[in-house]
């Protein structure tokens, strides 16, 4: 076979980018010198239509039966070239890809290490070709439905995308109501339509559509299988309410022999007190209560006079034995819409939160001034007084190497909102404490103008310190005003703190969860920034909204449209192929051993017990090669990667030029 | 914060100085800057300065940095590491601006402030800065009440070489600390040793009132003194000491095990708890040093220990752990108060028992040996010495270990 072996090499200049810091025409020279190669050539753009047609011409031409392009990431264009070959009637497998743009021209400086390098990758490219085996993709047919993880606004629109074009959703939400963090807002930015206006009617289209199944109080807890046929494993706490039977009448929450509502209420972030038995807030979806079983009384000494029950009556809706379900689902796609968490402002004692009353976070001003907030509306300190004067803080948690480095991206527009409803409401005076204000979207600079009119002071500098000005709970705030050069200290009634976004507490496991990455800081790792900016590198999961990095309403609604259609694109194909880069057990050469069984990330291999065997199931499997690594006989081999071609390519590394 | 700064790289040849600041990561650092004002806003004379250090690194970048020396305002820079501390950029300002701008400042001034120069010369000729005679140093030692072991009688190897520094060896309220510190190590059964007359000052404040030839010359001097003897750490009084020994001693070789008395003692309270007997019925409200707070983080060691004194009510001030307030000392602050005084800057020292005053708490603790006499003075100068005194934490647990057989 070797004796036949033509090898094509192909060297991209993509433009500069390579040509810049490499001698592309050097390298080509020196490819045409090895064994095997029956010509090599460079060329500007590679991935270009004459670029592919080169290739395909040069297979007719020529009689190439190998081909190898040394150009940019393989994660690029690999299928691009593989394409080429199939069209010229190859097998797509009979092609490497070399990486000289990531691993040569953009990390050195060198000219001459760089080619060097350019030429030692190629060497190895071309020795491990010529031993490439023909191999065949795999289809597999695609379930038509899909699965949405988070109900925040991100993740509404996603589901209502989806079902509007037919496709059944399940929409997996934790909490007791979907609706996320804009539920929690009074107006948005910048145009201050109501929050509540714009988002019920989505919620309630939800719990209407007939082709979405809204599970809340729900959590995933196992993935299995693969693009196009996941099985999901979701747990559904038990909410100790019937969901079908409940009407949202809440006398149940009247007569619990709670007099007083007593549990901090989440929902307005400790502002205000619930229930046991509560609905998280009017607009709820579903509109059922819940019953909390770590302060219910039933659940606690189970001698409660269940007054709570005795009102229902006859509707029967309340079972304090609800079990905890696990419901199994199959699913083609799903989109992870998890949100984020608001940084802790406690992890900067400097600005005094948690220690001195007056000093609030946004998201708590957002309650205060909703008019289904804790105080109706009205904004009154936790000393019961209004403010005649408020310092809102940015960039608290963001932008700081101390908490995190990147910039929240909404902070600077919703403290000018908060500035103007502040100001609206009870004529205070407002300053906001700034580094820059960042206003880049759409109508958001216009925003910016009007607020900065109505007469809210900014002062250019971040806050340094917030301590008592005097014992009436008055603060005093320190800070450069960096356009004056001088420190002013101001006295505020109220400080508000404009919190960063952070990645949810639980991000790391959900990560595992569904078998995908995080960028640095914490949030889910697109594919591509440019070109995937809602895929993964887990085929058939997409992101959408805030879990992929801090972003407003209508950049969470776009990349949530954006990924119900890379779904739905996905589906419609109604089947898929699978890459051949899959491991297989050399069946007499396994000794039973199952070292590799637990290993498998992906479950993919099973112990044959009648044949005491290894077998991995090619559909699972997703070439990732542990499996081959740890088999301790030696008895699994990969396709693509197979020991005779690695060791070719080491060996053509090592051999210098 | 507090790792080892260029101590690698550093040597004869390759030093860093404003010129080639570029060359090092902290200068690439400083063009890093967002100019938020933070470093201004939170400097305890941020008031004062013509250029904190966001208009200095404006104007570095602007290459106008001539005009910042004519400006003698950064000598009211004392080291507090609070710019630092909250820099969003992590600049580290206060370890390497800040000491080579003020070098630059002083070699600008016509003549140096009086008092200051005299320190320096006094730690170049006597190796502490209140010019005591070195034959001294070790003279407390008989006044312990407890065998203390001194290294050039006995250079038996020992545990720990304690470095027992200038103000806790000379200044009488200063030996009131080690007198308690070896008190406490001898109860304990820590097998400790001193240099005694052989130990000079670690330099630490040479380096940042930048004068580094002195602090080149007593780094030279104590690493060869150190080499004498065998000993597993040093654990030293001073946060100033233990700054010196953490992050510019290393580059000539100290690589002991290193700490500073109040976490070194905090790392034994299960052993101390049962000879504090005597229960102090104070309210105290604790200071964090600059260099053991904000430098080293070591808030929560010095609060245990007082927390473990039967009767001691704990209360904080305003301003506390990362946010606390220098008590004016720090980068030559020390031998600067008649100058500051001079140009009308208020006393940080007046200003931090001001908050400690408000407290109600009836003693000011602290970890730093020039806290007492600063904080001392200034609850003088202030009328409030007698509703308020200053203790070190050390003090305060030699006190309720009174009465011990
Ligand atoms: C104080 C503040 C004010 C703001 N004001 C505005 C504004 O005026 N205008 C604007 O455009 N933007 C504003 N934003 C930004 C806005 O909040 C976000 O753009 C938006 O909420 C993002 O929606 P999301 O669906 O991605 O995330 P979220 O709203 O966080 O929703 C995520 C949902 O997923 C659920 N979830 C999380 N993990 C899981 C899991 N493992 N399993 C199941 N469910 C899970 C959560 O319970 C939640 O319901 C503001 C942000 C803050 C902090």
């Amino acid at each position: 076979m070797h004796d036949s072996v033509r090898v094509g090499v192909y060297v991209c200049h993509c433009g500069r980018n390579i040509e810049g810091t490499i001698d592309v025409r050097e390298v080509a020279e020196y490819a045409a010198t090895l064994p095997g190669v029956a010509l090599a050539r460079d060329y500007r753009y590679m991935c270009s239509d004459p670029g592919q047609e080169l290739i395909r011409q040069d297979i007719r031409d020529q009689d190439l039966n190998r081909v190898v392009v040394a150009a940019c990431s393989p994660c690029l264009h690999e299928k691009t070239f593989r394409h080429v070959l199939e069209q010229a009637g190859l097998n797509p497998y009979f092609f490497q890809m070399v990486n000289i743009r990531e691993h040569a021209s953009w990390v050195h400086e060198d000219r001459r290490a760089a080619t060097v390098k350019a030429k030692d990758l190629i060497r190895a490219a071309v020795r491990r070709v010529r031993l490439h085996r023909p191999l065949e993709r795999r289809q597999v047919s695609i379930h038509p439905d899909v699965l949405v993880v988070g109900g925040g606004i991100a993740g509404i629109h996603a589901a209502l995308t989806l079902a509007n074009s037919g496709k059944h959703v399940y929409l997996v939400e934790r909490e007791p109501t979907i609706g996320g963090h804009m539920a929690q807002f009074d107006k948005t930015f910048p145009t201050l339509d109501c929050a509540a206006c714009i988002l019920t009617p989505k919620m309630t289209a939800v719990k209407m559509h007939p082709k979405i199944t809204l599970w809340t109080l729900s959590e995933v807890a196992r993935v299995e299988g693969y693009v196009g046929n996941y099985q999901v494993t979701v747990r559904r706490k038990p909410r100790y309410v019937l969901e079908d039977v409940c009407i949202g009448c809440l006398e149940c929450i009247e007569a619990c022999v709670y007099k007083q509502a007593k549990v901090p209420d989440a929902f307005n972030v400790g502002l205000s007190k619930r229930k046991p038995v509560y609905i998280p807030f009017p607009q709820a979806v579903p509109q059922v209560v819940v019953i909390d079983p770590e302060t219910c009384i039933e659940f606690k000494s189970g001698r409660c006079k269940k007054t709570c029950v005795e009102v229902c009556a006859d509707r029967k809706a309340i079972d304090f034995h609800q079990q905890e379900e696990l419901k199994t689902i199959d699913v083609g796609a799903i989109i992870l819409a998890t949100g984020f968490q608001v940084f802790d402002g406690r992890r900067l004692p400097y600005y005094g939160y948690g220690a001195y009353p007056n000093v609030y976070t946004a998201l708590e001003v957002e309650r205060l001034v909703n008019a289904a907030g804790p105080t109706a509306g009205e904004i009154v300190m936790r000393d019961g007084r209004r403010p005649r004067s408020v310092g809102i803080v940015h960039c608290v948690g963001s932008r700081d190497v101390h908490t995190n480095a990147y910039c929240s991206r909404v902070c600077c527009m919703y403290s000018l909102k908060l500035a103007h409803l502040i100001k609206e409401r009870t004529s205070a005076e407002v300053y906001n404490f700034y580094i820059d204000i960042r206003a880049p979207g759409k109508g958001f600079e216009e925003f910016y103008n009007r607020v900065a009119e109505e007469g809210t002071y900014l002062v250019r500098g971040k806050v340094a310190d917030v301590y008592p000005a005097d014992h009436d709970g008055r603060l005093m705030l320190q800070v450069e005003d960096t356009l004056l050069g001088m420190v002013r200290k101001i006295p505020v009634d109220m400080v508000v703190l404009a919190t960063g976004l952070e990645p949810q507490a639980d991000a790391q496991q959900v990560r595992r969860l569904f078998n995908i990455s995080c960028s640095t800081e914490g949030f889910f790792l697109e594919r591509h920034p440019k070109l995937a900016p809602v895929s993964t590198f887990t085929e058939g999961i997409f992101l959408a909204g805030c879990c992929q990095g801090p972003k407003d309403i209508p950049d969470s609604v776009a990349q949530a449209g954006a990924a119900a259609g890379e779904a739905l694109a996905l589906i419609d194909a109604g089947s898929i192929e699978l890459e051949p880069n899959t491991a297989h057990v050399l069946a007499e050469a396994c000794s039973g051993c199952k070292t590799c069984v637990p290993m498998c990330p992906y479950q993919a291999i099973s112990f044959n017990e009648t044949e005491k065997k290894a077998q991995i199931n090619e559909v699972l499997c997703k070439g990732c090669g542990t499996c081959v690594a740890a088999c301790p006989s030696g008895s699994i081999q990969q396709n693509l990667f197979e020991d005779d071609e690695i060791f070719e390519e080491i060996a053509g590394v090592l051999e210098y030029a | 914060m507090g790792h080892p700064i260029l101590a690698p790289v550093e040597s004869e040849t390759c030093q860093l100085t404003l010129e080639n600041l570029s060359r090092f990561p902290e200068g690439s650092e400083l063009l890093s800057c967002i100019q938020c004002g933070a470093c201004a806003g939170t400097c305890p004379y941020g008031d004062v300065m013509d250029y904190p250090p966001r208009r200095m690194i404006a104007m570095m970048r602007a290459g106008l940095l001539e005009k910042v020396f004519a400006s003698d305002s950064l000598l009211s820079c004392v080291a507090c590491y609070a710019c630092m501390a909250k820099c969003p950029r992590g600049i580290r300002l206060t370890e390497v601006l800040l000491p080579l701008m003020k070098e630059q400042t002083l070699t600008h001034l016509p003549e140096l402030p009086a008092e200051l120069q005299r320190a320096l010369q006094s730690t170049l000729r006597y190796g502490n800065p209140m010019g005591e005679p070195s034959r001294k140093r070790a003279a407390w030692v008989k006044t312990a009440g407890v065998p203390i072991r001194i290294l050039a009688e006995d250079p038996r190897p020992a545990d720990v070489l304690w470095f027992v520094e200038c103000y806790t060896s000379f200044y009488p309220r200063g030996q009131d600390n080690s007198r308690a510190t070896a008190r406490i190590f001898h109860a304990l059964g820590i097998d400790f040793a001193i240099l005694g007359n052989e130990e000079k000052c670690a330099g630490e404040c040479g380096r940042l009132t930048w004068e580094p030839g002195l602090f080149e010359t007593l780094m030279d001097y104590n690493m060869a003194v150190f080499q004498k003897y065998r000993f597993h750490r040093v654990v030293t009084s001073c946060p100033h000491a233990h700054n010196a020994f953490k992050n510019r001693y290393p580059a000539l070789g100290f690589n002991w095990g290193l700490d500073h008395t109040t976490p070194f003692l905090a790392g034994y309270l299960a052993q101390l708890k049962p000879l504090l007997r005597r229960k102090l019925s104070y309210a105290v409200t604790y200071h964090d040093s600059c260099c053991l707070g904000r430098q080293n983080e070591f808030y929560d060691p010095p609060r245990l220990l007082l927390q473990t004194i039967p009767g001691v009510k704990l209360v904080e001030m305003v301003h506390n752990r990362v946010n606390s307030i220098c008590c004016g000392g720090g980068g030559g602050g020390m031998w600067l108060d008649t100058y500051f005084k001079a140009k009308g800057y208020e006393r940080l020292s007046e200003r931090r028992v001001k908050e400690a005053v408000a407290t109600g708490a009836d003693v000011l603790a602290v970890s730093c040996p020039y806290e007492v006499p600063r904080f001392e003075d200034a609850l003088k100068v202030l009328g409030h010495d007698k509703k308020m005194i200053v203790r070190d934490v050390t003090e305060l647990l030699a006190e309720s270990m009174e009465g011990n057989p």
